[in-house]
């Protein structure tokens, strides 16, 4: 071994030694290192250890004295821990109760709940689920469930939950949401247009009746959301001076201030009125209320109000009636002028005097009074009174009261109208006296035919008396024509007595409405044809049942007979026939007589109604007959008339009235 | 036949002596007291143990006429009870129902002819006299 070799390693030895002991130094010092790291680490945990318990127990008294319920269940639904809120608001005594929660649903809740459990595992938590349930005390709660599943080591262990009573908010929101509809209904029906726009001048809200006042023929949930800066050109076609409306929004618009009762008239006479009212909101402007009102009733009504006023004023003021008005005390507050025209006193004269006390005449005060007696009760009244005017004049005036109430009802006077009636007054009066007079003369008149046609007719009696007893005494004395001029005589006086029963029966037709009879003229015809002597070779014929008429009997009698008795007298043919019969007008009756005989020339045909105009003279025609019949055909509101032929015979027309 | 005694209430001279020719030519034996107006038949029924069984009255007469004498008659306790028969040319309504309404006994139309007239009479004395009258 060389020096060499030994030195060569001793030096190595060296080496190693030092190295050795630089490893042994950094171990050492790593050794500290580490040492030190180990007892921070310790006391971080520990730290860390107690944050945690702290934080935890923290929580836990969160949890308990949380409002809300909070509810720790197991996988199936036992509760495991529940905090106060949960016990009062599931209705349990205590905390420490072994209930499964699932009883607390009801039946139609049942698979919800299911479904919601499946997802609560699934997802590890459910964030706003409802539900009904029962509680212990019976209750129905609506509950709002926030929900977790609590994991240990990974695996599901339990889940909790937050469970909160919605019951009166969900109440409170469906009120809520009902009283919106029936704003929304309300404004939906508004007899006023509504139309709502925000700040940027989109429609938020408008109506029915708005679309109906612009003729928009959509409904209004169509156009919310749409631009309203131009609508009011694309409106103003509608308005009698477009560009004024055009102009007068623009303004308001810009200046969004509050404007109220803008008038706008449209063309087809609508007048609306306008009303905008912007909208602000902590003094931010956030849009504007346009509300439209159609007041064209009102306006034409206050106008035609106006106008019916003034006419009424006009008529009042012109009228020939006087108009007075009074309190309740009759004193006098307002007349017309023709008032005072009619009672002679100016009005400075009357305002304030009492009426009552001015004008009747003492008699009259009485009336009055009463009168003022019934429009204390309420009563309008007219009557009649005299009063005397300034000058003294007595007049008689027509007075119409109606009590006067004011707004309330209450009666605060009377407005009378008066008319001055002396003028008619008088005729009256002088009408009464002259149909007195009238009445008086005519049965005057009738008392004096019936003197006249006794002193008449008794000397008559009396001729015919004497001649018959010249007749009797002087039998076998008498030559034959001796006896012929006595007959004669007789004769003579006999045509002179009926010639003044006729007169007599003529002046006394007259029309007594009282005595008047439902006159069934069949029955009279019929009885007067079995009366009157008919000739055999005559046939009468009644053609048509004769109607029943209002009348006079006796006289419609007597129509009838002079008008057969002439057709049999002048009957000239062998086989004589008289046909009566009747036609039915609208309101009158025509009958007719014909007869075959000797007819009657034309121009006598008006003729022979009249007094004393016998064609034939005769024995037993005084020439009357024809003028009674006429005269009771008129006071039967009828006429006559006559068709003839000379030879062929003769038809008498009549009519009497229904 | 009861013989009547008559009281014939008439202005006309003729129509006095129609009645009493009647009577005679009839042959009958009533008693005719003649009037001329009512003032003397007053004066005549004034005698209260003469009075007549009936009155023939004509209405048309000067002074009191008839209906106002009917009314004197009718008001008088004792002479409201002889029948009274109105004897007259009036046909007058009027007339007639104002008799009938005061009291009378019978309303007879003087007819125009003398034979009637016989007739009428004889009809109407022949009547009253088989009538009950009341005993004077």
């Amino acid at each position: 071994m060389s020096q060499h070799k030994i030195d060569i390693l001793e030096r190595a030895l060296a080496r190693e030694k030092a190295a050795r002991k630089q490893a042994e130094k950094i171990l050492e010092d790593k050794a500290a290192e580490l040492y030190d790291t180990k007892h921070k680490l310790e006391k971080s945990y520990s730290e860390l250890q107690a944050l945690l318990n702290k934080t935890d127990s923290q929580l836990q008294g969160v949890f308990e004295n949380i409002v809300d319920a909070y509810v720790i269940i197991d996988l199936f639904g036992y509760i495991l821990k529940m905090n106060d809120a949960a016990v009062s608001l599931l209705g349990f005594k205590h905390n420490k109760e072994n209930f499964n929660l699932m009883n607390m649903v009801p039946p139609n809740e049942v698979e919800r709940v299911q479904e919601t459990f499946k997802k609560l595992f699934k997802e590890g938590a459910v964030t706003n689920f409802h539900v009904n349930i029962i509680t212990k005390t019976n209750q129905n709660l609506l509950v709002h469930i926030n929900a977790s599943v609590i994991y240990d080591q990974g695996i599901a262990v339990a889940a909790q939950g937050i469970v909160r009573d919605i019951t009166k908010e969900k109440e409170a929101e469906r009120q809520l949401i009902e009283s919106e509809n029936r704003l929304a209904i309300l404004i939906q029906n508004l007899e006023s247009g509504v139309l709502l726009e925000d700040e940027n001048r989109k429609i938020v809200l408008t109506n029915t009746k708005f679309c109906e006042l612009f003729n928009i023929p959509v409904s209004p949930d169509f156009l919310v959301g749409q631009d309203c800066s131009h609508s009011a050109e694309q409106s103003k076609s509608l308005f009698e001076d477009p560009e004024g409306f055009v102009s007068r929004i623009n303004d308001i618009v810009k200046i969004k201030k509050k404007v109220l009762s803008d008038e706008v008239k449209m063309v087809n006479g609508t007048i609306l009125e306008r009303d905008y009212i912007p909208i602000y909101e902590k003094n931010t402007y956030k849009g504007h209320l346009w509300k439209y009102t159609d007041v064209t009733l009102n306006r034409n009504y206050r106008k035609s109000l106006e106008t019916q006023k003034e006419k009424y004023g006009n008529i009042i003021a012109n009228m020939d009636l006087g108009l007075i008005e009074v309190d309740n005390d009759n004193k006098i507050l307002l007349t017309n002028q023709s008032f005072c025209e009619m009672s002679g006193y100016s009005e400075k004269e009357l305002i304030g005097k009492i009426g009552s006390d001015l004008f009747p005449i003492e008699e009259d005060r009485g009336k009055l009074n009463d009168e003022m007696e019934n429009r204390k009760k309420g009563q309008s009244n007219s009557y009649e009174i005299k009063i005397k005017t300034k000058k003294g004049e007595i007049r008689h005036w027509l007075i119409s009261v109606a009590p006067n109430y004011n707004l309330k009802g209450e009666m605060v006077g009377a407005i009378a109208i008066s008319l001055d009636i002396t003028d008619i007054k008088n005729l009256e009066l002088q009408k009464e006296r002259l149909l007195g007079q009238l009445a008086k003369s005519n049965d005057e008149l009738q008392e004096y035919a019936h003197i006249v046609s006794h002193d008449l007719k008794s000397p008559l009696r009396s001729i015919n008396a004497l001649v018959s007893w010249l007749k009797e005494d002087n039998k076998d004395k008498l030559d034959k024509t001796s006896l012929q001029n006595f007959n004669l005589i007789e004769e003579t006086v006999e045509k002179m007595e009926q010639l003044i029963s006729d007169i007599l029966m003529y002046s006394s037709i007259s029309s007594d409405e009282n005595n008047k009879e439902a006159v069934n003229l069949n029955e009279v015809v019929t009885d007067l044809i079995k009366m009157l002597y008919t000739p055999e070779f005559i046939t009468i014929n009644i053609i048509k049942p004769l109607p029943e008429i209002n009348g006079y009997k006796t006289k419609l009698q007597q129509v009838f007979q002079n008008l057969i008795c002439n057709a049999i007298k002048f009957m000239d043919k062998e086989n004589g026939i008289i046909n009566i019969s009747v036609e039915d007008f609208d309101d009158y009756y025509q009958f007719s007589i014909q007869d075959n005989g000797i007819g009657i020339e034309e121009q006598f045909h008006d003729k022979i109604f009249k007094v004393f105009h016998s064609l034939k003279k005769s024995k037993d025609s005084t020439g009357i007959g024809l003028s009674i019949v006429q005269k009771i055909v008129q006071l039967h509101e009828g006429k006559i008339w006559l068709e003839s032929k000379i030879n062929q015979g003769t038809t008498f027309y009549f009519t009497l009235k229904k | 036949m009861k013989t009547l005694t008559i009281l014939l209430i008439e202005d006309d001279m003729i129509e006095v002596m129609k009645l009493n020719r009647t009577i005679s030519s009839l042959q009958l034996n009533h008693k005719i007291i003649e009037a001329i107006n009512g003032e003397e038949a007053l004066k005549i029924l004034e005698k209260k143990d003469e009075l007549p069984d009936i009155i023939l009255l004509d209405l048309n007469m000067p002074k009191i006429n008839g209906i106002e004498f009917l009314g004197i008659l009718k008001n008088d306790p004792i002479l409201k009870y002889i029948p009274t028969i109105i004897l007259t040319t009036s046909n007058n309504q009027r007339d007639l129902l104002e008799c009938y309404k005061i009291g009378i006994a019978g309303y007879v139309l003087k007819p125009l002819k003398y034979e009637e007239y016989v007739s009428k009479i004889e009809k109407l004395l022949a009547y009253w006299s088989i009538n009950e009258l009341k005993q004077i």
